[in-house]
């Protein structure tokens, strides 16, 4: 493919995708100079809303990550969508109508009101910022492949487009407080992802006789002889006697030239080109099925993966209501009701994006397998078009998938963004609105500078760790706060600072890819002991420090039980004692847009 | 940080407080017990099916392996079908709170807001 072209159809392809957002983001400022913003998204119902709540929680992950997991591990993969989507359910049974009720919008909000304890507040808040920050790595992850793929550029340039664009965005304030312009990014996604699913679903219905492998033969082999350079250090793990050529170094080796490789796995330094014959099986890194048998299998790849699985499930049901940016949209619905059906619309918004990366996964097991060997599955949906279609409609095609990863990009970071620079600007720096400037680029800078030092987990996988932390700091704090009348701030702190530590402490080597890889499948994926441990911990102390029992608990709990509007109606009670400065992620919208909650 | 501080700001403890009354009434008493009465076991009910979903691919990979048409198989079904239950647990437990949960929270919110407490 001719980079030139590319490129510019991409840059197009992007432009038209930011039109798009502007003019929605301009409709809805027109919608909200008639009354704030709130009520505006009140009156445009669940259905923009469950649109807003998808269309900011699709992130790298979803639009890229997952098409990649799929190509590598198969029926596997299939637990992160169905997890990410599962995450909503225990979010509406356990949490999102009683924290509506709280009148907290933020985790620390919550914690306030319920335990009434600044330096609990202060533990939530560390955890907020390091979810936050977690969950950003990958984002920028993303970018930066994507640009990569496009233009060849640097890894860190896409990720710096991304940064600037965000941090317009966020100055300026129109994106992220108007639920029709989020609204709007969840079609743009669906259409970027569906229209070259569909393309390509009919090419390849339509070819007399694939050229590429079928899912029928036993594993995928090279068509074409072609050259591999990964982009990290990654274990081959080759199957049949294989001839390569390399340049570089594997197996520890300084290699220049023909090597044979014996069935095993075989260690290639990160930056070696390796050449592989037309015929050649393609052997997979390590983590990925090895044959189409193995893909198409539960449990099929890698190393425990029984284990690994189950701490997937864990993380991802219970950490969705521990992700800072989530929980603020639920208070766009006026009642406990509308939040229900709102909810339900975002399963079935979610279910029907889901279904194209993971479509996009088996026809990146048909045409790119290629990608197997070099490690960057991420790169699947990206590489699709140019391998099945070539010419111009691959040109087109690809452009619209990298404008729409570029969409997903932008609103999953600017709602992570503003979660995490709010808690910074008013737990953490002093200082109001200048405080929420430098807090921006504070918010920034760690992630950037951890998303430059590693790269070595996949987007999905990333994605993970900020579920695990979430889930075993947040999950049993929610949960047990607004379900168990014992709990104390003693037993909190505690559990959050076990669960949320070790979580963090397992998921950070992790991340960097410093582990020897029989720990890697344990650590990245801490949650089923770190998850249980949480909630161990809290309730043991909490029994223990029984005397440390809020005084008006039945009071706090009834509020977040029984009534609707009850709750809500009344700052008279909440307003003093409740968010204190409460200037945090969904707030500061709110400062622009009129002060008023109701 | 004192216990005092940890007790919050609330006037706890007013007997006639209408908060404290309501907690103790019959229609509080009625609303949690079916609330966790559909919330506990639904939740039991789909950690159950999604781990039955691993154990079977763990113990019983031959099952998961017969083929139903073409490529598909048992264990991609039942993949798919996760997110089908997902869908429909979320969908029953919109019609319960509609039907079972939201009369009772009136009832409590009328009383309150009526002053009967």
């Amino acid at each position: 493919m001719p980079q030139q072209a590319a490129f510019y159809v991409t840059i197009a392809a992007m432009v038209v995708v930011a039109a798009v957002t502007m003019l929605a983001g301009l409709y809805g400022a027109k919608m909200r100079s008639t009354s704030n913003f709130l009520d505006a998204a009140r009156t445009l119902g669940p259905r923009w809303n469950a649109a807003a709540i998808s269309g900011q929680y699709l992130s790298a992950a979803s639009f890229l990550g997952v098409a990649g997991l799929v190509l590598k591990g198969g029926v596997d993969a299939l637990w992160y969508p169905v997890g990410f989507t599962a995450g909503y359910v225990t979010l509406l049974l356990f949490v999102a109508a009683p924290l509506r009720r709280s009148g907290a919008y933020t985790l620390p909000d919550f914690v306030e009101v319920r335990l009434g304890s600044a330096r609990l507040r202060r533990i939530c808040t560390t955890f907020v910022i390091i979810v936050g920050w977690l969950y950003l790595v990958p984002q920028l992850q993303g970018a930066g492949l994507t640009l990569h793929e496009v233009t060849h550029q640097p890894k860190w340039v896409g990720a710096a487009v991304v940064m600037v664009i965000v941090t317009f965005n966020i100055y300026t304030g129109w994106m992220h407080s108007i639920t029709i312009v989020q609204a709007f990014q969840y079609w743009i996604k669906l259409t970027a992802l569906a229209v070259p699913v569909f393309v390509l679903l009919i090419h390849h219905a339509a070819e007399q006789q694939p050229p590429r492998s079928s899912l029928n033969a036993p594993s995928p082999a090279f068509t074409h002889g072609m050259d591999i350079t990964p982009d990290r250090d990654i274990v081959l793990n080759v199957t049949e006697p294989t001839t390569v050529k390399v340049i570089g170094t594997q197996d520890g080796h300084p290699t220049n030239g023909l090597v044979r490789w014996a069935p095993a796995e075989h260690k290639v330094t990160k930056g070696t080109m390796v050449h592989f014959e037309a015929g050649t099986r393609i052997p997979v890194i390590t983590d990925a099925a090895a044959d189409y048998g193995a893909w198409l299998r539960p449990l099929g790849a890698g190393k425990h993966p029984l284990l690994a699985t189950y701490s997937l499930i864990v993380a991802l049901l219970l950490g969705t209501m521990g992700l800072p940016h989530v929980l603020g949209r639920y208070y766009t619905d006026p009642d406990g009701s509308a939040a229900r059906r709102t909810t339900l619309l975002v399963l079935a918004l979610l279910g029907a994006f889901y279904l194209f990366p993971i479509v996009s996964g088996w026809l990146a097991r048909l045409y790119v397998p290629e990608l197997l060997a070099a490690g960057n599955t991420d790169a699947a949906l990206l590489e699709l078009p140019g391998a099945a279609l070539g010419k111009w409609p691959a040109l087109v095609l690809g452009g619209l998938i990298a404008a729409g990863a570029f969409a997903a990009f932008i609103s999953a970071a600017t709602g992570l963004v503003v979660s995490v620079a709010g808690v910074l600007s008013t737990d953490v720096l002093p200082g109001r609105l200048r405080g929420f400037r430098a807090a921006t680029i504070a918010a920034w800078s760690v992630p950037l500078a951890f998303m430059l030092a590693v790269s070595s987990l996949d987007l999905a996988q990333g994605v993970g760790l900020a579920f695990a932390v979430a889930a075993s700091t947040f999950c049993p704090l929610l949960v047990l706060g607004i379900w168990w009348r014992g709990l104390t701030d003693t037993g909190a702190a505690a559990g959050i600072l076990l669960g949320g530590g070790l979580a963090f402490a397992a998921v950070l080597p992790a991340a960097a890819g410093i582990l020897p890889p029989e720990w890697q499948a344990v650590l990245a994926q801490p949650a089923v002991f770190t998850v249980p441990l949480a909630f161990l911990t809290m309730v043991v102390v909490s029994r223990r420090t029984s005397d440390r029992v809020p005084g008006d608990v039945s009071r706090i709990l009834l509020r977040l039980h029984a009534p609707d509007r009850l709750g809500l109606s009344e700052d008279r009670d909440f307003g003093q004692s409740g968010p204190r400065a409460g200037l945090t992620a969904a707030a500061l919208p709110r400062m622009r847009g009129g002060r008023h909650r109701r | 940080m004192s216990t005092a501080e940890s007790a919050g700001t609330a006037s706890s403890g007013r007997a006639s407080d209408p908060w404290t009354a309501a907690h103790a009434s019959a229609e509080f008493a009625t609303l949690r017990t079916r609330l966790r009465g559909f919330v506990f076991p639904m939740t039991a009910f789909f950690l159950v099916w999604y781990f039955l979903y691993v154990l079977l691919a763990a113990f019983a990979p031959h099952f998961m392996a017969i083929k139903v048409v073409g490529n598909v198989n048992i264990g991609l079904i039942f993949g798919l079908l996760q997110f089908v239950s997902t869908f429909a647990i979320t969908t029953i437990y919109v019609r319960f709170a509609n039907r079972y949960l939201d009369p009772v929270s009136n009832r409590i919110r009328e009383h309150v807001e009526g002053g009967s407490w």
